[in-house]
């Protein structure tokens, strides 16, 4: 991968051809992450039975959550197989980059102390079967958001390793994440010079306001809810201004939801400014300026083009980044998830620039 | 366009009930044999691309009235895709959502000799 020159605005910018923000590398049981926790832990894992946080709440209807075809000849579960993976999903679409989500629950434990050894586990072992096994892969650091102290504490320790691009929280949490217990994360990510991405799904709480809906559809659907709370929290609580240099991704979150709740809250704003007075800009200013989201789950309107006029309403055309959610059901498809109408300059940006600007990638 | 039949292959080797890839001069088409009857699609969903010979033959929960017992029908008429489970009628291609808007084109195909013969253009 080298650097061109852009014929059109003179501008450096990378030869990446197609970057993928969100895929998900699982451990194929806990047998897997044995070796990255210590004699005590692994006698406690031995004795108690315990197999991985516990599963999910709302049976998907796709075993593992997983697109039927995703399941590694090897025997191996969905997003367990690095080889199988790197054919089926960063050679079969000529991807360059690719950051990894591992969705280990180890948050909902109540343990904290195995729940942190957990954390510690799965970036290791993200970086040692998953991270060596082909340069494209890229790594997030996920920290048990029950104890913020000891997250950030291992944000400082895997950061180290330049290979891990972001830290992840799942978003839905005990509390709003802007809750100044949080703040130790936020705090750590910013020192490690990492962006925070928030993605789909969690524990602690309901996806809604209103609590547990009954169906896979409703809380896959009904996620954005979760988004919605986190955003107007970071912002509300002063997160932005506190760590003005924090950036943020909002992962499988959807984005259309995005220009109907800026309104809302620019408009409460000029009504209730006194009760959150260390914002010094209108709080849609904070979300666009510290922000990005991926672009899966695609919305996918009737009309194409109010797509487009929904990219217009958020008002950044760099907003978007392209994800495929690999290895899940719910995959979008480099060469199908954005409509024809999509012109070449904003595809560009969302298929490649606007990542590498969000997170700072440089050609290898 | 004058169509032309093309033979895909002895009944035998088609196992029942499952979705069978086959690639005519590039066209990739899905097969799907119930017992004696035969069906081959498009083997490309028009939602985002998937195969769907790498989907499931299966049935589909038949409407009801909320709260009332969810009974699987018709079992082995529909075509579901991998990636985003998008139901298809194997009879008529058509989405079981969108049946007017959305569907997977399906192809004649009949039975001479134990061989599978469908009719391309």
């Amino acid at each position: 991968m080298t650097q061109v020159e852009s014929a059109t605005d003179g501008q450096v910018r990378s030869a990446f051809s197609l970057i993928d923000c969100d895929v998900h590398n699982y451990p194929n049981s806990i047998d897997e992450l044995m070796p990255y926790l210590s004699a005590r832990w692994q006698a406690y894992v031995r004795q108690s039975g315990f197999s991985g946080p516990s599963g999910p709440t709302y049976p998907k209807g796709f075993a593992q959550a997983a697109r039927r075809d995703a399941w590694p000849p090897s025997g191996l579960r969905p997003g367990g197989d690095p080889e199988f993976a790197r054919e089926q999903l960063l050679d079969a679409w000529n991807i360059d980059l690719a950051v990894l989500n591992p969705l280990y629950g180890m948050t909902a434990l109540h343990n904290l102390d195995f729940a942190n050894a957990l954390m510690r586990a799965v970036n290791e072992w993200t970086a040692q079967i998953w991270l060596e096994s082909d340069p494209r892969w890229l790594g997030s650091i996920v920290v048990n958001a029950s104890d913020p102290d000891r997250a950030a504490a291992e944000i400082k320790r895997a950061a180290i390793d330049p290979r891990f691009v972001q830290v992840l929280l799942l978003v839905r949490s005990s509390a709003p994440y802007g809750k100044r217990q949080f703040r130790p994360i936020f705090a750590a990510a910013c020192e490690a010079g990492l962006p925070v991405g928030i993605h789909f799904g969690g524990s602690g709480n309901p996806i809604t306001a209103c609590g547990w809906p009954s169906y896979y559809i409703e809380d896959h659907t009904a996620m954005s809810q979760a988004f919605e709370a986190q955003l107007v929290s970071l912002v509300c609580e002063g997160v932005f201004c506190e760590y003005p240099e924090l950036r943020v991704a909002l992962i499988e979150g959807g984005f259309a939801w995005l220009p109907g709740l800026m309104w809302r809250l620019d408009k409460n704003f000029r009504g209730l400014r006194s009760e959150v007075p260390w914002l010094k800009k209108l709080p849609s200013e904070y979300i666009l300026e510290h922000c990005r989201a991926t672009s899966q789950p695609m919305e996918e309107p009737d009309d194409p083009q109010h797509l487009l006029q929904i990219i217009e309403m958020i008002g950044r055309d760099d907003f978007l980044m392209f994800a495929t959610d690999y290895p899940h059901w719910d995959f979008d498809s480099p060469d199908r998830a954005l409509p024809p109408q999509v012109g070449d300059s904003l595809r560009q940006g969302i298929m490649v620039d606007n990542a590498v600007s969000f997170y700072g990638f440089a050609p290898s | 366009m004058a169509s032309r039949r093309v033979d895909l292959g002895a009944v035998d080797a088609f196992i029942d009930g499952q979705a069978h890839r086959v690639e005519i001069d590039g066209r990739g088409l899905v097969v799907v044999r119930r017992q004696d009857t035969f069906y081959v699609l498009r083997d490309i969903c028009p939602h985002q691309g998937a195969r769907l010979s790498d989907g499931s033959v299966t049935g589909t929960a038949l409407e009801c009235n909320p709260g009332a017992e969810i009974v699987l029908g018709r079992e082995g008429e529909i075509l579901s895709c991998p990636w985003h489970g998008w139901e298809y009628d194997l009879c008529t291609g058509r989405s079981l959502v969108e049946p007017e808007t959305v569907r997977v084109r399906t192809y004649a195909v009949s039975v001479e000799a134990e061989r599978v013969l469908v009719e391309l253009d």
